[in-house]
């Protein structure tokens, strides 16, 4: 036969080149794409932050010409710090949850998972407390171009933080009824990366 | 200027391949061509042209002739072998690496010189002219004398003009073909284009919109008419000052005495030399529009300037129009010199009798515009979606006589 | 009988329940799911091909009042949309689908339930976007769709709305099937397929994913801006907010250019398997086309501002992006000049297939000459915008990716359908097609650089352009009838076209090994590679079974068919082979949630089209989500014992689901 360069074996069913299992290398390649996504989205921030035709603006107070009204300025580094540290803090219970799974110990993966999507809700809980402070404060999707900038690159941040905390809850709804363990690891692997990069995006956004 | 040896080789490789296209172009059965150009940037990017003409011929032969002797000598033969199995050679592989490398320099060199050299800051003494574009229609202001018209640009020979250019709403694209290429009207921003104008005996160019600007993109042209300097000096101080009305200025009434400054002024009638030595030129069977007209009863053949003149001061037209003296409105074009311009609505029609009427009865049937959307010129007969006023066909002849004697 | 290759004992087909409506619309077969998109697509490109006669007979000659300006402007938007979006793209992904596991020795792709959700959100999203012709508010702000123009305050209509969510649709399916299909061939390749082992179509696969996976996300951002701006009152785009509208360039063009590579490199691909077949000649340099491939990639991220010469970047800015847009030539150039030198010295056989490849060298060679000529900015500032653009990109898009997708349709029909087209008629599409390409575009070089401007629905008379729009739709006419013997000679042979085995061409590549169709499963065993061509292994030459031309004629149009209509294989859709369950294969199993899970993604999108319907966008989510939910808890093949590697015991019987990962990850 002149299928005589390709010798047939009985490869494992779940052949694999790499060695690396399929959802890792997907969820890689879609983080590669999500990072041109936020990119995106940081640049025109930037672009755009220096071109308002009124306020409130990020970092100095404003006052309209026309009505003598002083806007505050927007950005409130205290608050956002804290609510960084709480995403940060995160990060770490994932890795706690990660390495809890791969022992296979039920009791810390519950516990480490929880605290992961509990610290995303605070970081969520954060942004909600700013986003209705900055509405008070005047800046509105409509208002400026830094107000639209603004409120959807850190809208669509917090986007995927609530998809991450869904994922969490998921994961921890598995683990009370069957329990996690090390077969899950790739699986809970995949959603500690995902939940990595959200992270590292909030870094170069702060 | 001595050519440049190597440019001088391409240009020659080119000739014959080129001579056909060249020599077409350069007849008036192509009046709009890029490659017979009029101006100091013209001739550049012309210059250009003719390098990656060049280039791009020798190129498209190489590989077509390679291709065509690799279909014919290497074509299947019964009987045949198989043939050598060869993998590569990578000394080939450079060698072709390397070649389009050396024809891309040749290319790149004269334009990154080109790009420098027609980007630079125009002369101080430098015509200035304000490009404003509209949906779908062109303003042009020469700010050191106020002059403001539209869709007819006059400009001097032989002298350097820098274009400021604008838009009032979406993008727009400033293009003449035969003078230079185009520079985008953006919004927010504003953009320059410099050149200067051959020492040509008066001409007339056509003018485009390249930006897809919505409905009638197609419809935002615009006549350029390049005049000696001192007749463009008496055509701009004319159009500084208000219309001469001529014989209907002395039949306004006096009632209103809103004419007293354009008439008084007419005391002497003394047209530009220009529109004498243009009049020809406009009607040039590539400069005079052909569009046809949509079917529209008209039954008023003739129409009185002066009751004209009376029946605008009360129109809805003065909302929209400017007449030096007379009205004030900014949303369409400047009306003040009309009747001394070649064409109406961008370019589309020839500004007469026949033409004006039917624009002013029914505009919308005439050119697609935003209107009431948008800022679109309305119709003006009873009865049409969106009139704006009840005016009958005596009427609208009236108005027409009336723009038409704003000279 | 000139038989290089014998026919398997499994001679593939799909039985007869497998065939029924139902088995497609659940289907997660990859063979099935190509068939799908390149059937659909060539739909959307018959539909965009008659929008181009709609905008040729009108611009037959100047002032023609066949079609309104308005209608015009949605046709042209339509044409460029609708070819780009719903045509080339979704038939190079066929080509993905079909090909990809079969050339890497692999059963399916990575994730075969989302290779048919792609699909479905495909066509929710070429349907969405054509549902405006029925309303009559199509799309009218060009294909590009530049700011400020396309913003609620110029636009009004629903026309724009169409578009940016259609877009945004069809961007979700591009990417989902590129995150498939890089993984995919990262780690689905059959044991000893290198990298540089791979045939070359799937090398241009896999660049171009890389090229999607990075580029829709930047065009995804532009038209979120230009969603929001429209339905929700952001400034993205408002000029009075003190917007730049060169934002949405950028952004498009960053996104824009690498596309434009999207659309050529697959083509590139199959022209680079249908050379060596038909020269029997190895491809000239292969690590050289593989190296090219990356390096135009690389270099597309780097022009994108080449297509705004005339918004007054600046002469650095200029300088910079013309010149890095000529480097781009001298790969592209490799390849050519690498094609020839496949073809030096060969023995070449024009098969339909072969003519559509070198007609792809001769076509795309002019259009990248224009190409180069567009890239001098200041000659530019003449071209832009004219024509002469137009001319050079219906040059490298009908002339190379629609050539080289010609070429693949006739050179892999046969492996797709057991059948092959009919050659004759299949030369009268080439040959129409040829004359017909040149006869409407070369024309509109010279209108461009004549002054004649783009997206104009009518002109004046005497400007000097009535004979090269005369000549041009003319030309249309030649193509409109190369087309219809196209479509002709695809529907007589699905059923009537000559039987083949499994390599009628004498093919080198690993999917000729398979039968012709293909069996579910595609290797019944995989695969052992241990070269680049597997089926002309060199040390085999000289063999009987080594594939030579065959020297008797047979009745067939072409020559070298190698008729293998072979005693092993029965009509189609009798099941005379082992099924996978005989094999012991485990197939993933056929599921509508795909199909379910993008029409609950097309909801929310729908109801911001009903005036911004909260509940519908609201509840469309909810199903959206809950569908995933069902779908990711279902594993992914029928149960089974679990996967050996994964080193764990066996969970109880009874509960498979607790013992496989808790979600399957396709
Ligand atoms: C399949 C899609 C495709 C491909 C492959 C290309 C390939 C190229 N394109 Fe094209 N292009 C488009 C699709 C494509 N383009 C589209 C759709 C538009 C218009 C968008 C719109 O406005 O609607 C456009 C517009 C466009 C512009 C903007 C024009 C304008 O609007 O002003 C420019 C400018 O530089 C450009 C350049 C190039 C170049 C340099 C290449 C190069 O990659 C070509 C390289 C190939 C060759 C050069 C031929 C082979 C090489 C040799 C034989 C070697 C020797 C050659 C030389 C030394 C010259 N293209
Ligand atoms: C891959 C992309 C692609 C392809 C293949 C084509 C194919 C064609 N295009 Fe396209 N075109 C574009 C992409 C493409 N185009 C783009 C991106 C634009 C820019 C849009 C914009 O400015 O926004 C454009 C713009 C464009 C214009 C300029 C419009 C303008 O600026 O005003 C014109 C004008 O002639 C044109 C013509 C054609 C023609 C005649 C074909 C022909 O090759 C078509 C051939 C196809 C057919 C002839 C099939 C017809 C089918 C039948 C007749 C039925 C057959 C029978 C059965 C169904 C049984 N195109
Ligand atoms: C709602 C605003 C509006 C009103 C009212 C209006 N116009 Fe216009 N007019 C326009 C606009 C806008 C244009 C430019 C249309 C175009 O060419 O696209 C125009 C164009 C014209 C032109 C052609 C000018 C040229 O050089 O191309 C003439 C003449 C004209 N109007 C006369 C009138 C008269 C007379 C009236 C009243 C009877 C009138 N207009 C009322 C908006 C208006
Ligand atoms: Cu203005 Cu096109
Ligand atoms: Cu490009």
């Amino acid at each position: 036969m002149a299928t005589a360069a390709i010798e047939r074996h009985d490869a494992p069913h779940h052949h694999s080149s790499t060695g690396l299992d399929n959802t890792k290398i997907a969820v890689w390649a879609f983080i590669g794409s999500e990072c041109l996504f936020f990119m995106s989205l940081i640049s025109t921030y930037l672009i755009y932050k220096g071109r308002n035709l009124v306020g409130p603006l990020p970092h100095e107070a404003w006052t309209d010409p026309a009505t003598g009204e002083t806007f505050k300025a927007i950005l409130n580094i205290p608050v956002t710090s804290a609510s960084t540290f709480v995403l940060l803090m995160s990060s770490l219970f994932m890795v706690l949850a990660h390495s809890a799974v791969v022992r296979g110990d039920r009791k810390y993966s519950k516990i480490w998972l929880a605290s992961t999507a509990l610290a995303g809700a605070t970081f969520l809980g954060f942004q909600a407390f700013e986003f209705t402070e900055f509405v008070h404060a005047g800046l509105t999707l409509k208002r400026n171009l830094f107000g639209s900038t603004f409120f959807t690159l850190t809208g669509f941040h917090g986007a995927h933080v609530t998809a991450g905390v869904i994922w969490l809850i998921t994961l921890l709804f598995i683990d009370m009824k069957r329990g996690l363990g090390p077969r899950d690891a790739g699986n809970v692997d995949v959603c500690a990366l995902y939940w990595h990069f959200v992270d590292v995006v909030w870094i170069a956004i702060f | 200027m001595p050519l440049h040896p190597s440019r001088r080789r391409s240009a020659l490789a080119a000739l014959t391949a080129a001579a056909s296209v060249f020599l077409a172009a350069c007849s008036s059965e192509v009046p709009n061509s890029t490659l017979t150009p009029n101006t100091d940037l013209g001739r550049d990017i012309d210059a250009l042209w003719d390098i990656l003409l060049a280039g791009g011929v020798v190129v498209f032969a190489l590989v077509t002739l390679g291709l065509l002797y690799v279909i014919v000598r290497y074509r299947h033969r019964p009987g045949e072998p198989e043939p050598k199995q060869t993998h590569g050679n990578t000394a080939l592989e450079i060698t072709w690496t390397l070649i389009p490398a050396l024809v891309l320099a040749f290319i790149a060199v004269p334009t990154v010189r080109t790009i420098f050299k027609t980007q630079q800051n125009a002369p101080a003494d430098a015509l200035q002219i304000e490009v404003i574009g509209h949906q779908w229609w062109w303003e042009f202001r020469y700010p050191e004398t106020g002059v403001i018209t539209a869709n007819e640009l006059f400009l001097p020979t032989n002298r350097t003009v820098s274009f400021a250019l604008r838009t009032a709403d979406v993008l727009h694209s400033f293009w003449i073909p035969q003078l230079a290429g185009k520079r985008d009207l953006i919004s927010n921003r504003t953009n320059y284009i410099v050149f200067t104008t051959d020492s040509t005996p008066t001409m007339a160019w056509n003018g485009f919109c390249a930006e897809y600007c919505g409905s009638s993109h197609a419809n935002m042209r615009f006549r350029v008419y390049t005049v000696p300097p001192d007749e463009f000096d008496e055509w701009l101080a004319h159009q500084a000052r208000g219309p001469v009305t001529a014989g209907a200025a002395a039949a306004v009434p006096s009632d209103t005495g809103a004419t007293a400054a354009p008439a008084g002024q007419a005391g002497a009638p003394a047209l530009p030399r220009a529109f004498q030595s243009i009049a020809e030129l406009s009607q040039l069977p590539h400069i005079r529009p052909s569009t046809p007209l949509p079917e529209m009863a008209f039954t008023a053949t003739e129409g009185d300037a002066a009751r004209g003149a009376a029946l605008y001061r009360a129109s809805p037209c003065i909302a929209c129009h400017t007449v030096q003296g007379v009205s004030p409105g900014i949303i369409g074009p400047d009306l003040t010199h009309v009747g001394s311009r070649t064409t109406i609505a961008a370019g589309l029609y020839p500004n007469d009798f026949e033409h004006l009427t039917r624009w002013l009865k029914d505009a919308p049937s005439l050119k697609a515009m935003n209107y009431p959307q948008g800022n679109g010129m309305p119709p003006m007969a009873p009865g049409l979606p969106n009139t704006m006023a009840g005016y009958d066909d005596q009427q609208i002849a009236d108005l027409a006589a009336y723009l038409l004697s704003l000279k | 009988m000139a038989t290089t290759v014998a026919a398997p004992p499994y001679p593939g087909s799909y039985s007869k329940q497998e065939s029924g409506l139902w088995s497609w619309l659940t289907t997660v077969d990859h063979k099935r799911i190509g068939q799908l998109y390149l059937y659909t697509a060539l739909v959307w490109f018959f539909i965009g091909g008659l929008e181009a006669g709609l905008i040729r007979w009108q611009l037959r000659s100047p002032n023609a009042g066949f079609i309104s300006a308005d209608l015009y402007n949605q046709l042209f938007t339509m044409h460029g949309t609708t070819m780009i979006f719903l045509g080339v793209m979704p038939l190079s992904a066929a080509f993905f689908n079909f090909l990809i596991p079969l050339q890497i020795g692999a059963r399916d792709v990575a994730f075969p339930r989302l290779n048919a959700f792609s699909y479905w959100v495909f066509l929710a999203g070429g349907l969405l976007m054509n549902f405006s012709w029925l309303v009559g508010a199509a799309p009218d702000g060009g294909w590009f769709g530049y700011a400020p123009l396309t913003t609620r305050a110029y636009s009004p209509g629903p026309n724009i709305d169409y578009w940016v969510l259609g877009l945004q649709i069809l961007g979700i399916s591009s990417l989902a099937a590129a995150f498939n299909f890089v993984t995919t061939i990262i780690n689905m390749r059959a044991p000893g397929m290198h990298f540089m082992r791979m045939p070359i179509f799937t090398w241009a696969s896999f660049v171009t994913q890389f090229l999607l996976i990075l580029a829709f996300p930047i065009i995804t951002v532009a038209l979120t801006f230009l969603q929001f701006d429209r339905f929700f009152g952001t400034n993205f785009y408002t000029v009075a907010a003190g917007a730049d509208p060169l934002l949405w360039q950028h952004l498009f063009w960053l996104f824009g250019h690498p596309e434009v590579y999207i659309l050529i490199l697959p083509a590139f691909g199959l022209v680079s398997e249908v050379l060596p077949t038909f020269s029997r000649k190895p491809l000239f340099g292969y690590p050289v086309m593989v190296y090219s491939l990356i390096l135009i990639a690389f270099l597309g991220f780097g022009v994108w501002a080449h297509h705004m010469f005339a918004v007054g970047m600046g002469p650095i800015a200029d300088a910079v992006f013309g010149v890095t847009t000529m480097l781009i030539a001298i790969p592209t150039g490799v390849k050519i000049f690498n094609w020839l030198g496949t073809l030096w010295g060969g023995s070449l056989r024009f098969t339909t297939a072969m003519l559509f490849a070198v007609g792809l060298i001769a076509l795309f060679t002019i259009g990248g000459i224009s190409g180069v000529m567009h890239s001098s900015p200041p000659a530019d500032l003449q071209q832009t915008d004219s024509y002469f653009v137009v001319a050079h990109f219906h040059y490298v898009m009908f002339g190379g990716s629609m050539m080289g997708i010609f070429a693949g349709i006739y050179y892999y029909f046969p492996k797709i359908t057991g059948r092959l087209l009919h050659e004759g008629l299949g030369k009268v599409h080439f040959w129409l097609t040829f004359i017909g390409m040149n006869l409407t575009f070369f024309p509109m070089h010279y209108a461009g650089l004549t002054g004649m401007a783009r997206r104009t629905f009518t002109y004046d008379a005497n400007q000097g352009w009535d004979v090269e729009n005369q000549v041009a739709t003319i030309g249309y006419f030649v193509l409109a009838v190369a087309m219809a013997a196209f479509a002709i000679n695809l529907m007589r042979s699905r059923t009537r076209g000559q039987r083949v085995g499994n390599d009628p061409w004498g093919a080198p590549t690993l999917e000729w090994t398979l039968p012709s169709p293909v069996p579910v499963y595609n290797f019944a065993e995989l695969p052992i590679v241990t070269s680049r061509y597997p089926l002309w292994d060199k040390q085999h030459r000289g063999h009987a079974e080594v594939p030579t031309a065959p020297e008797t004629e047979t009745h067939t149009a072409h020559e070298d068919v190698v008729d293998v209509v072979s005693e092993h294989r029965g009509l189609p859709g009798e099941p005379q082979h082992p099924t996978a369950a005989d094999l012991g294969i485990h197939m993933p199993s056929p599921t509508i949630k795909p199909l379910l899970a993008a029409i609950a993604l097309t909801i929310p999108f729908v109801g911001l089209l009903m005036n911004t319907n909260v509940p519908v966008i609201i509840g469309g989510g909810v199903l959206f989500v809950a569908v995933l939910y069902s779908w990711l808890l279902t594993p992914v093949e029928p149960e089974h014992h679990p996967p050996v590697s994964a080193g764990h015991s066996a969970a109880p019987k009874g509960r498979p689901r607790a013992d496989e990962p808790f979600w399957s990850d396709r």
